[in-house]
């Protein structure tokens, strides 16, 4: 809502900077998002270069046939020769000008310059130059009368400064000059002028024809009868207020309506009476596939979910949307019928939404706009038409249903104090709120009718009270009792598996979790995604991560490992899936890293882990293992150029074995025994195999297994390999001796000849 | 002969000796056995003239013993310095990753809260119309419930707009006080620009407790905002409206760019806003069985993503979710 500072104050006496105003506005009220000026600048003596003039000469240019050479008296003495491109004008026209040195609306500096030969002494303006409107076809002819050297302030409203409010969705009263007047009086404790507009002179006993249907739909249906109206231009005032607040000036009649709305905030709508069929409104819901051509040109379907405005045949309007072009006011216009009414919100916005139809009228309706203001917005458009277009005002109906009672709200002025933290005395709460609007008779407050929708409980009192007063309001911290804050132990393992991996070379990757596809057909869809990049809630890290990868070796990075930890949707069949959280890493190198890298994670968690074979779409099938959590691998061939590996962590199945506090196993008191075995095994046998069976061989005193070398080849034959493993043998309870070691190195060996055929290799 | 003169020679002649060798010289020259010291100490007769030999003696052989440690630690020195590496060569790095500038800014948001006493809670990303809209008070029409503005999955089930969700389950799960946030992925049908993402990141609060006041939520938003943006930043409320809060507020810091002198980020204002809060709506207390005459609470909710591009400067969100290495190495 754009707000010209001049016409609140027609409302408000307030003579606070502009900027200061704007953020007492932005605190309490909405959020100025933008001050702007309409017009000239008032600073440095600007305004005072803007005068009227009298065109005393005017002819062609000699050296120019579309410009015209004028001599132009601004009240100097002599005259000024100005060099003008319109042709709207003669000698003896009154007209605005500006003198050299004048800074335009825009910013431009005029300097008195040379025209084809002919110096230009300043420059007769358009109502576009001086922002009053968007005619720019010739220059602002104004009435005569006025003086020459008279300033043109005097005359037009010449500039001002104008405030965008950013407004929110429960404060339609805000939609109106009026009501941010409203605001701006309580704030400052200034007084408020009475709702403009009076009634004029009732000039006839005309029959107004209106029956409304739905009165849910459309609560209240003002209409109002004008005869003998000419259409015209709006005067320099109107147009200035409409270009402040946005709006285009088109013609005195419309620009009344649209005047009106943004004074109150009650949209209206003029039809043209004699292109009403019987001259009659029947307020209806549409008959499906009906149509009707509104103002925009285009052609609109509509079914019985709309309402319409009728006359005895057509739908003239879509009711606080739009009007159709048939009955639009156009120049040969004299008889009108105005509609003031009012119209439920959730149906406004529906079918707005529906039609993709949007206008200034249905933004407000579908906010909720009091049915009261209807009245007074007939009142202010009635007088105006009458004053600037000659009307006589004719005839009037009011079709209404039970209109809604102010609410009544009880409040206890301590609750005000215990929620704002805050102390307002009583008095002052009563008088905020009064400054508002609302009635107090003390505990019980009456709402006004404009905030009905907003204000219905107690506590949207004490945010009224408050409002004014948010600056002031002190920072504390809550006495917080029975409380303590840790994370929980899995947020502290995740944290760990995201410094673990750090550790390892990885970087985080954040990938989105709606993808264009997934691995699993069972995977959740977006029934309408706006793009088929998002549409299917992923069960797989995986395929994001080597979408992230393949944008990295794009970009020419190299040495790439990438982790993340997201969730995963698992569809349950119940109304909501399972969410997993999942770690998933992809890697450029071989499987080696990406185990290693498991491996290390495991060892941070204190997880022993057995790996076994595995297999997975995304991975290489003869270099897969598979952890009870997920996957690791090398990725399948062919997903991204070279060698690649990855894996893929269900992170409640590690964590669930991670043991919550170890328990003390004496490692120092007795030393270890260290031995190297080697044995040649069938190249099939898996050296986790041997492993396992050389602890159940051994027992607990064999404390470390692990393999240092893989060797084909020479003296071990075909179809074998060697395994070299470093073994330690360890007793908490004793030193063992080097029978004690020899016997634990027996066992071993005889239990992997029997089980695969493993020869220990001497050294 | 001058036992004293013989003293002050070989001192001055041992500390001019630059080498070894040279040292050698003159240890023998006034020690050896040939030299003047021993030969008139084999002669001495008296024990006064004794004393004084020794003593020159003595002095002699430390300032040997000296000046021999000092060459040799210059020599050590010197043989040193021949074997000295290129210092500006790199050296060998282990390799080390990044997290997500979004995780460090989530870390450090949790660790403030978790500094205060409140608890990290992780709800559901996908969540029932009742939970994320219902039992929050928004109302039918409210155009965050249009299909236009959320991901449904069905009529009944969404990917959450905001992280509330979990302060709705919370509350019903056990009875006040309550002190947690949820920081977690939101999801908003926008199309990618550079400030927006349909999916990005929140951060929610929510304080339920007995005598709870809008000032601890001016206080508790200071103290975050102070952290996360400098310690001397100021913190303001402004009025707004959301459905689960009345009063509903926005709360804006002051500019850390410009000092409040007007800058193209703060748009001229002196002022950023960073998102929205407010006291708990009673509806909402209602909603999960808590009485709003016995608890008062406040919440507030804001995006992690625009919270790290104003700190970071970095110019377009969609950024954060290309995983450019060269752009995590950054944070």
């Amino acid at each position: 809502m754009r707000v010209p500072l001049d016409w609140l104050r027609e409302y408000v006496q307030v003579d606070v900077p502009t900027a200061e105003l704007a953020e007492r506005l932005t605190i309490s009220t909405a959020n100025v998002q933008h001050i702007f000026r309409r017009g000239v600048v008032d600073e440095n003596g600007n305004a005072e270069l803007y005068l009227v003039g009298r065109v005393v000469e005017a002819g062609k240019h000699p050296n120019a046939d579309r410009l015209q050479l004028c001599r132009v008296d601004v009240g100097e003495g002599e005259l000024r020769q100005i060099v003008c491109g319109a042709w709207n004008f003669g000698e003896g026209a009154t007209v605005a000008v500006a003198l050299p040195g004048a800074v335009l609306p825009g910013g431009t500096k005029l300097e008195e310059a040379k025209l084809r030969g002919e110096v230009s002494r300043g420059m007769i303006l358009s109502e576009r130059e001086l922002e009053l409107g968007h005619d720019h076809t010739g220059i602002l002819v104004l009435e005569e009368g006025p003086e020459p050297g008279t300033p043109l302030s005097e005359i037009i409203p010449l500039g001002e400064d104008v405030l965008e409010l950013e407004t929110t969705p429960n404060r339609p009263d805000l939609l109106s000059v009026y009501g941010v007047a409203r605001e701006v009086a309580a704030l400052y404790g200034t007084e408020l002028a009475p709702t403009p507009g009076n009634d004029p002179p009732l000039a006839g006993d005309e029959q107004v024809d209106v029956r409304v249907e739905d009165l849910e739909r459309c609560p209240r249906y003002v209409g109002r009868t004008f005869s003998d109206l000419s259409i015209g231009p709006s005067p320099a005032w109107l147009k200035a207020r409409l270009v402040g607040a946005g709006m285009r000036p088109i013609s005195n009649v419309v620009d009344v309506t649209n005047y009106v709305m943004l004074a109150l905030g009650s949209p209206l709508h003029a039809f043209d009476r004699t292109k009403l069929a019987e001259g009659r409104i029947v307020v209806r819901r549409a008959r499906k596939g009906e149509e009707m051509t509104a103002l925009d040109g285009t052609v609109r379907r509509l079914d019985e979910s709309d309402l319409v405005i009728a006359d005895a045949e057509h739908p003239v309007a879509i009711a606080g949307v739009m009007g159709s072009l048939e009955s639009e006011v156009g120049e040969e216009t004299s008889e009108l019928l105005l509609e003031a009414a009012n119209f439920e919100p959730i149906g406004i916005l529906r079918t707005s939404e529906r039609l993709g139809l949007r206008s200034e009228a249905s933004t407000r309706w579908e906010k909720g706009i009091d049915p009261y203001l209807a009245e007074p917005a007939a009142r202010l458009a009635s007088e105006l038409f009458v004053e600037l277009a000659g009307a006589h005002w004719t005839g009037e109906t009011d079709v209404h249903g039970d209109l809604p009672e102010p609410a009544v709200v009880s409040l206890r002025p301590e609750r005000t104090d215990e929620v704002l933290g805050l102390e307002t005395p009583p008095e002052t709460q009563r008088e905020l709120l009064e400054r508002l609007g609302f009635d107090v008779s003390d505990a019980e407050v009456s709402v006004p009718t404009w905030r009905a929708r907003d204000v219905t409980r107690e506590i949207d009192l004490v945010e009224e009270i408050g409002r004014p007063r948010l600056d002031e309001v002190p920072f504390t911290l809550p006495a917080r009792r029975e409380m303590f804050g840790q994370l929980s132990m899995e947020q502290r393992l995740r944290r760990l598996v995201e410094d673990v991996m750090l550790g390892c070379g990885l970087y985080e990757a954040y990938t989105p979790s709606l993808v264009a596809e997934d691995p699993s057909p069972k995977a959740l869809r977006i029934p309408e995604p706006q793009s088929s990049e998002q549409a299917v809630l992923r069960t797989r890290l995986l395929p994001s991560l080597v979408e992230a990868a393949r944008h990295n070796v794009a970009a020419g990075n190299d040495g790439i490992a990438l982790f993340e930890i997201a969730r995963v949707y698992l569809p349950t069949g119940d109304k909501l899936p399972e969410e997993r959280w999942t770690l998933g890493a992809v890697l450029q190198s071989g499987f080696a890293r990406a185990k290693g890298v498991v491996e290390t994670l495991c060892a941070a968690l204190r997880l022993e882990p057995r790996f076994e074979r595995g297999e997975d779409p995304l991975l290489h099938p003869g270099k897969t293992a598979r952890l009870d959590a997920g996957p690791v691998g090398e990725l399948r061939p062919g997903l991204l150029e070279g060698e690649w590996s990855a894996f893929e962590l269900d992170l409640a199945t590690l964590f669930a074995e991670v043991p919550e506090r170890p328990e003390y196993e004496d490692v120092i008191t007795y030393p270890a025994v260290h031995q190297d075995l080697a044995f040649s095994v069938p190249e099939e046998v898996a050296a986790g195999d041997l492993v396992d069976t050389a602890r159940e061989a051994a027992g607990p005193e064999l404390r470390e297994m692990r393999v240092f070398d893989v060797y084909r080849g020479g003296q071990v034959g075909e179809g074998r390999k060697s395994l070299a493993f470093a073994v330690s043998f360890q007793s908490p309870e004793r030193t063992l001796s080097d029978d004690d070691a020899a016997a634990l190195r027996k066992k071993i060996v005889e239990a992997l000849a029997e089980r695969f055929g493993a020869e220990l290799r001497e050294s | 002969m001058d036992a004293e003169a013989l003293q002050r020679e070989a001192l001055s002649a041992i500390d001019a000796a630059s080498t070894a060798g040279e040292l050698d010289e003159l240890r023998i020259r006034y020690l050896g056995r040939r030299s003047d010291l021993k030969q008139a100490l084999r002669q001495v007769r008296d024990r006064e003239t004794g004393m004084a030999l020794n003593a020159a003696r003595e002095a002699i052989e430390q300032a040997v013993a000296e000046r021999q440690a000092r060459l040799e630690g210059a020599e050590l020195d010197r043989a040193l310095t021949e074997e000295s590496v290129d210092i500006t060569l790199p050296g060998e790095r282990l390799r080390r990753g990044r997290l997500h500038p979004i995780t460090q800014i989530r870390r450090e948001v949790e660790d403030i809260f978790v500094g205060l006493g409140y608890e990290v809670v992780d709800g559901n990303e996908v969540e029932t119309v009742e939970y994320i809209f219902d039992k929050l008070n928004m109302p039918e029409g409210h155009v965050t419930r249009s299909p236009l503005h959320t991901y449904y999955l069905n009529g009944d089930v969404v990917l959450r707009t905001e992280t509330s969700a979990s302060q709705v389950r919370t509350m019903e799960a056990k009875p006040p006080p309550v002190y947690m946030v949820s920081l977690g992925r939101v999801y908003r049908r926008d199309t990618p620009d550079p400030k927006r993402y349909p999916i990005f990141h929140q951060v929610e609060g929510l304080a339920v407790d007995k005598g709870i006041t809008l000032a601890d939520l001016k206080g508790t938003l200071q103290l975050l905002l102070r952290r996360l943006f400098g310690e001397e930043r100021e913190v303001r409320i402004r009025t707004s409206f959301f459905p689960f809060t009345e009063p509903s507020v926005e709360a804006d810091v002051s500019c850390f760019i410009c000092n409040q002198a007007g800058c193209r980020v703060c748009e001229y204002e002196g002022w950023i806003e960073v998102g929205g809060a407010g006291m708990v709506d009673p509806n909402v207390f209602e909603a999960v069985g808590y009485d709003p005459e016995e608890v008062s609470g406040f919440a507030f909710g804001w995006g992690l993503e625009r919270i790290f591009m104003l700190r970071h400067g970095l110019p377009d969100i969609r950024m954060l979710w290309q995983n450019d290495i060269r752009l995590l190495e950054q944070f």
